[in-house]
């Protein structure tokens, strides 16, 4: 096994408030690892300063032997680590297909013009968007929108792809067919850093999970254990259910 | 894709336009020079705020940089390397003054950069009286109207042909994503901060080349003439008119409305800025993405 991605000691403060606890973990190449917690126990904050969103306040990221701590989101990106948003962020101007195209422009391998256009065409292909390119993204469904910025993530290349509750909102149908899609990444030996509510998936697709609450880590381990922990199912559904 | 046939097109117009001099009054001349100045100062604005919607009230800083430069060396430079010279101090101000801003959002870069403008008028109006001793400047330089006019012309067309290939390329796309959602545009490998410089520095430069190259027609300038906020928001107006994030939309809304406001700064001098108001808040309201946008939307209408 090789090593990924290494998070050690991550923090973040908003003000008073203490989002990211000295938070450490670390994916081997090729896993998909579920990040998991009740709402406002820091998820999203974690991912946002692994892609540079946000500026760590402590600790460090590092990406395949390389210190992406204080690095630009754009670097980030062209290292080979993708993100999707919680709440889809389509660029609304650009049509689909140009949506997508940008990854493949500033990504990675910086790729343009003809060729371009076909991997382009290929990734929405993979996400089941064929033949859609040419659309406004405001005419996409919401459902349409989430695979347009899977599209998008994916075609920066990455080796790592964060999904921040990529599968939230999807009826039964269309969460059986995006859990089939992230599966087929890992297929592809992408590594998966997953933060997700739904249960269903993370049993499916999560080898690992990691619990957070408040900022820290208070669970972590293979996915059927660690769901089955007194103090993860009191976090999630408080103590009734313990 | 470039055809032949638009190729010629464009070479027939522009040829057509240059013959214009030969068939004009000097005062027809000097239309079409305030007409070619203020098209190629709205089609350089729209190159950066067009896409990126970073609205700049700065263009009259670098339109009376380049004025100046004129003013102050063109007795001691040959005039191509005056040019050269105005070019580069536009470029560089735009540089520092683009590091420094680009990261301001919204409003505050639009406060900012007139600002910019206002400080710049100070600066030079304050080096002159107390360390030249002059307030204005003549310049002697030996060019008819219509050798101004070529000038522009020729900068316009270049101006245009920038515009035409930023929108095939690569740093076209970057622009549209980073005037959509920077954040997204930063996590799609997008360099912004550099892409905004370069285009900002770019748009700044040609810019100042207008006002470098009107200068001589002034033949006497002062500050107050050539860093007159009037023009920053001519310049915006027109490019908000035709629509900025389209390469004709400048030259659609800057022709018409040059001429609007010769005829009413001729025929009603003392009304001119409630004109100007009014015909703001008009576009504003009536649309907001241009002409062309509108355009295309009623014909969009009408075809379905
Ligand atoms: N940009 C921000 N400014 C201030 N507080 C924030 C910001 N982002 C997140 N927070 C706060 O940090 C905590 C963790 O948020 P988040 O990481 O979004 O949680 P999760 O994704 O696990 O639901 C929450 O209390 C949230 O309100
Ligand atoms: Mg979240």
């Amino acid at each position: 096994m090789t090593l990924q991605l290494e998070v050690a000691n991550l923090q973040k403060r908003f003000g008073g408030l203490v989002a990211v606890n000295d938070v450490n973990f670390s994916l081997q190449a090729g896993e998909i690892v579920g990040l998991l917690g009740p709402n406002g126990s820091g998820k999203t904050t974690v991912l946002n300063m692994i892609s540079g969103a946000l500026q760590a306040d402590g600790g460090r990221v590092v990406f395949r032997g390389t210190e992406l701590t204080r690095q630009k989101p754009h670097r980030i990106a062209q290292h080979g680590v993708a993100r999707t948003f919680q709440l889809v962020r389509p660029l609304p101007t650009l049509t689909v297909a140009e949506n997508v195209l940008v990854s493949f422009a500033f990504g990675r391998y910086r790729h343009w013009g003809r060729e371009a256009e076909k991997l382009v065409e290929e990734k929405l292909e993979f996400v089941g968007l064929e033949g859609r390119g040419r659309e406004r993204v405001g005419n996409l469904t919401y459902i349409d929108q989430k695979r347009m910025e899977l599209a998008r993530a994916l075609a920066s290349e990455p080796s790592l792809l964060l999904l921040d509750e990529w599968l939230a909102g999807l009826n039964p149908s269309e969460l059986k067919t995006g859990i089939e899609l992230v599966q087929h990444l890992q297929g592809a030996g992408i590594t998966i850093l997953l933060v997700e509510h739904i249960m269903e998936a993370v049993r499916a697709l999560c080898t690992r999970c990691i619990v957070m609450n408040a900022g820290q880590i208070i669970a972590s381990g293979p996915s059927a254990e660690v769901l089955q922990q007194k103090e993860v199912i009191l976090a999630y559904l408080g103590d009734d259910h313990a | 894709m470039p055809t032949y046939a638009s190729l010629a097109l464009v070479a027939v117009a522009v040829s057509t336009l240059a013959a214009a001099p030969f068939y004009l009054s000097d005062y027809g001349v000097g239309l079409l020079i305030g007409m070619s100045g203020y098209v190629t100062l709205a089609t350089a604005w729209a190159l950066f705020s067009g896409p990126t919607r970073y609205v700049s009230l700065a263009t009259v800083a670098f339109f009376g940089i380049g004025a100046y430069t004129v003013a102050v060396f063109s007795e001691t430079l040959p005039y191509p390397l005056v040019l050269l010279l105005a070019a580069a101090i536009g470029g560089t101000v735009a540089a520092v003054v683009g590091l420094s801003t680009l990261r301001l959002a919204g409003v505050y870069f639009v406060i900012f950069t007139f600002g910019l403008a206002e400080l710049v008028r100070q600066t030079v109006t304050w080096w002159e009286v107390n360390i030249t001793g002059t307030l204005g400047r003549y310049i002697f330089l030996p060019f008819e109207g219509r050798h101004i006019y070529w000038q522009l012309l020729a900068l316009l067309t270049v101006t245009m042909l920038i515009g035409w290939l930023i929108g095939r390329s690569r740093i076209g796309l970057a622009l549209k994503a980073i005037g959509d959602d920077e954040a997204v545009a930063a996590h799609a490998g997008i360099d912004v901060t550099r892409t905004k410089l370069v285009l900002f520095v770019l748009s700044a430069t040609i810019i100042t080349l207008v006002g470098a190259i009107q200068a001589p027609r002034w033949t006497y300038i002062e500050p107050s003439i050539v860093f007159n906020p009037t023009v920053s928001f001519l310049t915006l107006i027109m490019a908000l008119l035709g629509g900025p994030m389209r390469l004709w939309g400048p030259m659609v809304g800057a022709v018409p409305l040059f001429l609007l406001f010769e005829w009413l700064s001729a025929n009603f001098p003392n009304h001119f800025s409630i004109f100007l108001g009014l015909l703001f808040i008009l576009i504003v309201f009536v649309m907001p993405n241009g002409v062309l946008a509108k355009l295309e939307g009623i014909r969009k209408g009408a075809a379905q």
